[in-house]
């Protein structure tokens, strides 16, 4: 999987995570200020990430990340 | 008989299993054998079987009083994975799950979803924040509610309320600023802890600066609007607000400033604080100056009974806490 087509997948779930349309999000969304998410949509995402592309993030490194990018860079980190 | 009394009795009267995920940790070793040995619950060690024998042997406990759990028995773990994700609503799939639990604190809490522990206690190894999340993506959290929480128990030498000396209050320590969907949950969640522990018929107040419009401003409109939504969400429970905390708990005093009907005002025997900032310094205050001995705090928002304990905690504490847990798991099983 190339960066791009990680980059789609990320988007398509956080997109699912925080119950956003795809659209609207890009590697700079932040998720303390644009998603504005809990801890718990976090973990749904960490799970999802781990279901689908077999990285595991340690949800406190998923949960230091800034903005999607930040996201995409540590989920590229385990693959 | 003292409150904690009382919840011994109960716990050994329907011992429930517990998993200890730091099971070769001394102080929660000692902590589940002795709670295990004197009956009050079935402690279920989860780790590398061999070595928590040698440990239990070599500090000089019977371990037939544990039920050991092999994480390496991949027999036994190929039954949890396939009872977890046959339920509904679990996050992870089996390959992922399978990796998760080669942490004996993912491992614990499969085995407890899946009914094969009643509570997961854990928090001396492991950070709160570690506990908080696994329990998150493992157990998940109650329908409805949005945030996890914590309530604790004070028993208030000289205080004589509804339930005596005894009052319970949250959230004095998890969710610092919760917006009003959050403090409904912490509300909603309070009122079935204390009916799973203590079988009391929830009283909950939600407590500001303000009694029924008396003050206004922003602090106090979201009072209001979480106990709207508590309210709309759990018609059956007794949520009741705004109120200063004398008009919660004083019936003289909710007399001359409550001119409503209500099942709350003075009788109160759950407070629910505003934010951590009231939280933290109401709980010292009591144990200050009222000289009240303060249990918990307990978690609350998930959907089984998961326990984190100070790190620092002594054995007595710790003891004490996992017979609570038990406890209020027996009694989720009830409701």
């Amino acid at each position: 999987m190339d960066r791009k087509e990680l980059e789609a997948k990320i988007i398509e779930l956080v997109a699912m995570a925080y119950n956003k349309d795809a659209s609207e999000l890009t590697m700079e969304t932040s998720f303390k200020t644009d998603l504005k998410g809990a801890s718990v949509q976090m973990v749904g995402l960490v799970s999802e990430i781990e279901n689908e592309l077999d990285a595991m993030v340690a949800l406190a490194d998923a949960s230091a990340c800034a903005t999607i990018g930040d996201l995409v860079d540590k989920v590229e980190e385990e693959l | 008989m003292s409150i904690l009394d009382q919840i011994y009795a109960k716990a050994k009267a329907n011992p429930q299993k517990v998993a200890f995920p730091e099971a070769t940790n001394e102080k929660m070793m000692q902590a589940a054998y002795e709670t295990g040995r004197d009956g009050y619950i079935i402690p279920v060690m989860v780790g590398n079987a061999e070595e928590i024998k040698a440990l239990a042997v070599e500090r000089g406990y019977d371990p037939s009083v544990f039920t050991i759990v092999d994480i390496h028995d991949e027999e036994y773990k190929a039954k949890i994975i396939d009872a977890y994700v046959a339920l509904p609503d679990t996050r992870l799939k089996a390959k992922a799950l399978g990796r998760r639990m080669e942490n004996p604190l993912y491992y614990a809490m499969a085995m407890q979803a899946v009914g094969e522990a009643e509570v997961t206690f854990a928090g001396i190894d492991n950070t709160t924040g570690d506990v908080l999340l696994a329990g998150q993506m493992m157990i998940g959290l109650n329908e409805g509610i949005s945030t996890i929480s914590s309530i604790g128990l004070c028993d208030i030498p000289g205080f004589n309320g509804s339930e005596g000396s005894l009052l319970a209050v949250g959230d004095s320590a998890v969710c610092t600023n919760p917006n009003p969907e959050q403090l409904a949950s912490i509300a909603i969640s309070a009122c079935n802890t204390v009916h799973e522990l203590l079988g009391w018929e929830p009283r909950c107040a939600m407590v500001c600066y303000s009694t029924l419009g008396s003050g206004q401003g922003e602090l106090i409109d979201k009072v209001k609007e979480a106990l709207r939504i508590a309210n709309e969400q759990r018609p059956d429970l007794d949520i009741d607000g705004e109120f200063q905390l004398d008009a919660a708990i004083v019936p003289a005093v909710a007399a001359k400033k409550v001119k409503r009907e209500s099942k709350v005002a003075g009788k109160a025997n759950v407070v629910i604080w505003p934010d951590l900032n009231v939280g933290n310094v109401a709980v010292k205050l009591i144990q200050q100056f009222g000289h009240a001995d303060a249990y918990g705090s307990m978690l609350q928002g998930f959907k089984k009974v998961v326990c984190d304990c100070s790190r620092g905690a002594p054995v007595s504490e710790i003891k004490g806490n996992v017979v609570i847990s038990a406890v209020r798991a027996a009694g989720s099983k009830n409701q």
